[in-house]
């Protein structure tokens, strides 16, 4: 595998190079109005969170005892963190499938992931309503392990804090080692063949953990019973919840590479983009298999094309999957970053909105009752999703995240206030084993 | 100086799936082996002093004594919000209100019916099912009691429900679960009745051991046929048996009371994760086929490793 | 059938002895104490009887009580409250069943006479008479401003009160100060409880309290020297346990809503409740709800149509306004509605609708924006590798 010369930049959103490594992006400020206008949103959901903080959940969120989820729960930890499962579907398909192609991708999955994560558990912290209770979850024999609930709640900031953490540990011990000083490096050197070492252990558990938390959080809508509409409730609720996962985090990622590929004026990888919506097609198809199976053994088909208000639901939420799961069926579609753009961004709709259907539109409790979010919920739930952004854009500026060729790494990291830059001497162009070899 | 790896081999691999289930397990074990089928059952069995409230819509004559006496037994203020400060007056159970009589009433014909909703304690709860800390467990004489110290506000248990009888206080600071727990702690501990069966004058609603009532209430219907809807006590199957049973003239749907299954809906949620989750079988399988195939795969990327990195000049990014 | 008057004899006679004396039926008596029953059907002993006849009994055995009466600045309602009783007649029975030895508006004697009578009378039954204390007692400018034969009230009623067995403070006036204590208070009016606050003291508060609360406690203590429970407002309780609210007639109209707006409209006519007006009975203990006045039914303030002023409370009567409005502070019974089965709650926020519009409408302008950016790259045929093209990729 030859690097093809590189090309002078020419905002081309062409499909000839090959990714080959994360690389951080060093063109244009990293302040733009865009993200000024982010990181203002984000302020403001911080400044409401600590209005939160100090006042009860009820006046302050739409939330109540018939409706006790508001889009917190459901929205910003069961949708987004299917956005944030590319960790997880990528990893196993890497790893475990052996797609050699989709480590390039790895770490802009694996931040993407983990800052949906991270994001979507700040929201679950502000959400509970007893939270100085929450230490029991330190205590075992206080564990009701029949609940669907104890499991997301142990598992999910394990999998953030423990799993996700050491799964981008690398790509700050390598921002280290371009840019600090020879003791930093040293330490390094030293430490790094453990990491790689335990590597392959921990990531086992990066993937059985996710596996078993994604299926919870469709086990959760179990024990809600009839109140939710027979066309979701359904024993293969957590199966779906899982496959949905995998298809949004391919699906996500996809998504995310085009449009930052796009932003950045960046090349795109044939390659790595086919075999991820190869991926991304077959998931959807795995999907619609599953609910179709169900559908027809639960005896839910005629309901299913009622075509009332919950059918037409129905329709709607399987169309955003069929499409897809047809349509990247053909190479010309895999191939064409248009319709990769779209199809991705249909099934990632497609996939949210199975997640959050059963948990508010499909949700019809006795009592008649409406729950729409209060502004003050919104607006902390765009404040996250802000945050979550600002966070991706700081990283993919500031550490080697997004994919590119090896020849455009100049391991020129922008500086944290800190001047250094690894100079290369003329002549010679200067590539991290080099780098190495001369010990600079 | 390089940075150089030793592959892993089989045995530090099994070692250390062993480490990481082991050490999961070992943490987990004695209440998983607890987490079993046998927990949920399809069909709960009713402890041996299992109490219950027998309510007959028919005799009641929609007094309301029960909710004064409730809240005063409790230490709850009456809800006087829709009032202006005179009336008890809730729309429904909330967090003022632990018990309530409602009234159902056909606007085209004459037929009404007052109906006396308050938590059904049920055989095998949803909600403490549901509650990841166990706050919400059924204790002796069968009551489900809430436990402030353990709950941590997820509000799971409102969702499992299927009666919607449990409300979280959403105006107040600290906020509680508030829902009928049988008068546990005031009056059943000193073997007192509850004080809404203790106030009503009729008798509408009446306490004793729920097998006696429900022969009491069978007795009824055998004594009036075709007085009671659909000849049934409503509670005696409903999600797998509740201990406040209920007799009505009227269909069970018009006064609120859900169309529910006879099996309880922690038995629904819990059928295949209680198989799976046993003593960790599931995850702990899980993590040895994946080790397998990430250790194969682990070892191929080593492989290759020091080739691609002298082809790219760039060292391999985990 | 209207007795004689019998003086009072020398030495105290038996109830039974003296109606016989004086000729008033046996049917008279029982009638009286069938009032006594209703009017304390629990909390008192003397009462707490399976019949009349079992009350009769035991009351017929008693010794005629000597009461001695004393008027401070009263307006002598009380006693007028008294002497209102028909059942039996206040002469006919009252006056033969205790043994009234003094009181001024009675009392047929006066002046010199009227003092030798009320000297003679703590003498001769010193430690053993009850002191019943009508009006309440002047303590401004050092007790002058009432003095009873020269000596200022102060005086006489701890001399009086001081050589009584128990002392029993009929009316709100002797209770806690009544009218006279009324803003400004020029006098410095307070009760006997006040004055003389280790002593025996059963307060009968009202303006006026029902007469028979004074006979069920004198005639108990005439039983058997024991008082009815009281509160901590030395109040006997079988009268004073209950407010007015909670056993008032108009009860049911105030649970459905009926009040009466303005003095003389239709809900005024029909009898509705006065809780808007101003009606005391929440915050008044008292049992006028239960027992009327002057053995008539419907012979009390709220019967007429006039809200209750809570004249037994200290911290109502006289103090709040009339038309002022009170506060439940029990718990609040439900009126007649129900709730019904279903309720509707919630409310969805427009603003918060608009937003979420403006959030999706925003992404997915941005989406397919983004979208026409990778055709438009692709039809621009001059740029090089425009046209899709695979690698040798793996």
């Amino acid at each position: 595998m030859t690097p093809t010369p590189a090309s002078p930049d020419k905002r081309g959103t062409t499909l000839i190079n090959h990714w080959q490594a994360g690389v951080p992006v060093t063109t244009g400020p990293v302040l733009t109005p865009l993200l000024a206008c982010l990181m203002a949103l984000a302020a403001i959901g911080f400044v409401m969170a600590g209005i939160r903080v100090v006042s009860p959940l009820g006046p302050f969120s739409a939330m109540n005892s018939v409706y006790a989820w508001g889009i917190w729960k459901t929205f910003n930890v069961m949708t987004l963190t299917a956005l944030g499962s590319g960790p997880l579907a990528l990893g196993m398909a890497a790893w475990v499938f052996n797609r050699q192609k989709l480590h390039v991708v790895m770490r802009t999955a694996l931040v993407s992931g983990f800052l949906f994560y991270a994001t979507g558990l700040i929201a679950l912290g502000f959400d509970v309503g007893r939270p100085w209770n929450f230490y029991s979850a330190f205590m075992p024999w206080r564990w009701n392990t029949g609940s669907a609930m104890l499991e997301i709640s142990i598992c999910m900031p394990l999998y953030c804090a423990v799993f996700l953490s050491f799964e981008i540990l690398p790509l700050f011990l390598e921002r280290l080692y371009y840019t600090g000083n020879e003791k930093a490096r040293a330490f390094l050197r030293h430490v790094s063949p453990r990491i790689r070492k335990i590597y392959p252990v921990v990531i086992i558990g990066a993937y059985v953990i996710p596996l078993m938390h994604q299926s919870s959080l469709g086990g959760l809508l179990l024990l809600a019973g009839d109140k939710i509409n027979p066309l979701w409730q359904s024993p293969a609720l957590p199966w779906l919840y899982l496959v949905t996962a995998a298809l949004c985090g391919f699906a996500f990622t996809i998504f995310l590479l085009l449009i930052v590929c796009l932003r950045y004026g960046r090349k795109l990888d044939g390659g790595v983009l086919s075999e991820l919506a190869n991926l991304l097609s077959g998931m959807c198809l795995l999907f619609l298999t599953i609910r179709a199976v169900d559908l027809i053994w639960r005896g839910q088909i005629h309901a299913a094309f009622a075509f009332n208000k919950m059918s037409l639901l129905f329709l709607l939420e399987t169309s955003l999957i069929l499409i897809p799961a047809v349509a990247l069926r053909f190479r010309r579609v895999r191939e064409t970053p248009r319709a990769l753009l779209n199809m991705s961004a249909l099934a990632c709709v497609g996939g949210m909105l199975y997640r959050f259907i059963p948990t508010s539109i499909a949700y019809s409790p006795m009592r008649s009752t409406s729950y729409f979010p209060s502004v003050p919920e919104l607006v902390m739930a765009v404040g996250y999703i802000s945050l979550g952004i600002v966070a991706f854009v700081f990283a993919i500026n500031y550490f080697a995240v997004l994919p590119g060729e090896a020849s455009t790494w100049d391991h020129a990291f922008r500086p944290f206030g800190w001047k250094r830059r690894i100079a290369a001497p003329t002549g010679i162009p200067l590539t991290p084993a080099t780098a190495l070899e001369r010990g600079v | 100086m390089n940075i150089l790896e030793v592959s892993l081999t089989r045995r530090q691999a099994f070692k250390a799936m062993l480490g990481i289930g082991g050490t999961v397990a070992s943490v987990v074990l004695p209440k998983s082996a607890a987490a079993s089928t046998e927990e949920h059952p399809a069909h709960p069995i009713a402890p041996p002093d299992a109490v219950a409230m027998l309510y007959d819509s028919t005799i009641c004559t929609g007094c309301k004594a029960c909710m004064p006496a409730c809240n005063e037994a409790n230490g709850l203020p009456a809800d006087t919000l829709l009032s202006g400060g005179i009336w008890d007056m809730p729309t429904g159970l909330n967090a003022q209100t632990k018990n309530i009589i409602e009234l159902y009433q056909d606007p085209k014909s004459d037929e009404f019916a007052f109906v006396k909703k308050q938590c059904m304690h049920c055989l095998d709860p949803a909600c403490v099912t549901g509650c990841p800390f166990g706050s919400l467990k059924k204790v002796d004489f069968g009551a489900v009691t809430w436990n402030s110290s353990l709950c941590i506000g997820c509000r799971y248990c409102e969702v499992a429900c299927p009666f919607e009888v449990p409300q979280f206080e959403w105006k107040a600071l600290n906020p509680k679960i508030v829902k009928c727990e049988f008068c546990y702690d005031q009056r059943l501990k000193e073997n007192l009745e509850p004080a809404c069966t203790a106030a009503c004058p009729t008798g509408a609603v009446i306490f004793g051991k729920r097998d006696a009532l429900l022969d009491q209430a069978k007795g009824r219907i055998a004594a009036a046929p075709d007085k009671y809807y659909e000849n049934r006590v409503y509670g005696e199957h409903e999600a797998g048996g509740t201990q406040v049973l209920y007799l009505s003239s009227v269909s069970f749907q018009k006064i609120g009371l859900p169309k529910l299954g006879p099996t309880s809906l922690g038995h629904y949620a819990t059928k295949v994760t209680s198989v799976i989750y046993k003593w960790l079988g599931g995850p702990v399988l899980m993590a040895g086929v994946l080790g397998l195939f990430i250790r194969r795969n682990w070892n191929r990327h080593e492989a290759e490793r020091l080739l691609h990195e002298k082809e790219t000049g760039f060292p391999d990014q985990l | 059938m209207l007795g004689t008057l019998k003086p009072s004899s020398t030495k105290l006679e038996t109830i039974d002895e003296r109606l016989r004396q004086c000729g008033i039926s046996r049917r008279s008596f029982l009638v009286f104490c069938t009032s006594l029953m209703v009017a304390a059907p629990y909390g008192l002993a003397l009462t707490d009887k399976a019949s009349p006849e079992a009350v009769a009994a035991v009351l017929g055995k008693v010794v005629r009580p000597p009461v001695i009466w004393l008027h401070f600045q009263d307006c002598t309602g009380c006693t007028e409250s008294l002497l209102q009783t028909s059942h039996p007649g206040f002469a006919d029975l009252i006056l033969n069943v205790i043994s009234l030895e003094y009181h001024e508006t009675l009392m047929a004697g006066s002046g010199l006479q009227a003092r030798q009578a009320l000297d003679e009378a703590v003498q001769k039954y010193a430690g053993k008479y009850i002191l019943v204390v009508e009006g309440s007692i002047p303590t401004g400018a050092h007790g002058s401003y009432m003095k009873l034969a020269g000596r200022p009230a102060i005086d006489v009623l701890a001399d009086i009160g001081g050589k009584a067995a128990a002392i029993i403070a009929i009316g709100s006036c002797a209770s806690w100060g009544g009218i006279p204590s009324a803003d400004p208070d020029p006098t410095g009016a307070v009760g006997v409880a006040d004055l003389l606050p280790d002593h025996s003291i059963i307060n009968i508060p009202g303006c006026p309290p029902n007469p028979y609360t004074m006979l069920g406690v004198v005639l108990q203590y005439a039983t058997d020297g024991t008082f009815p429970e009281t509160d901590e407002q030395r109040r006997p309780k079988f009268a004073f346990d209950r407010d007015i609210h909670e056993h008032c007639p108009r009860r049911a109209h105030f649970d459905a809503g009926n009040f009466v707006k303005v003095y003389g409209d239709e809900g005024h006519r029909e009898g509705w409740c006065l809780y808007e007006m101003g009606c005391k009975g929440p915050d008044t203990h008292a049992g006028c709800s239960t027992r009327h006045f002057n053995e008539i039914p419907d012979v009390w303030p709220i019967g007429i149509g006039a809200p209750c002023i809570g004249c037994t409370e200290k911290a109502v009567a006289f103090k709040v306004p009339m038309f002022q409005v009170v506060q439940l502070h029990t718990i609040a019974a439900p009126p007649t509605s129900y709730a019904p089965i279903t309720t509707t709650r919630g409310t969805i926020s427009p603003l918060a609708t608009g937003l979420v519009g403006l959030g999706v409408g925003v992404l997915a302008t941005g989406g397919y924006v983004a979208s026409r950016q990778f055709s438009k790259k692709q039809d621009d045929e001059s740029a090089p590798g425009s046209k899709p093209d695979k690698g040798t990729g793996a």
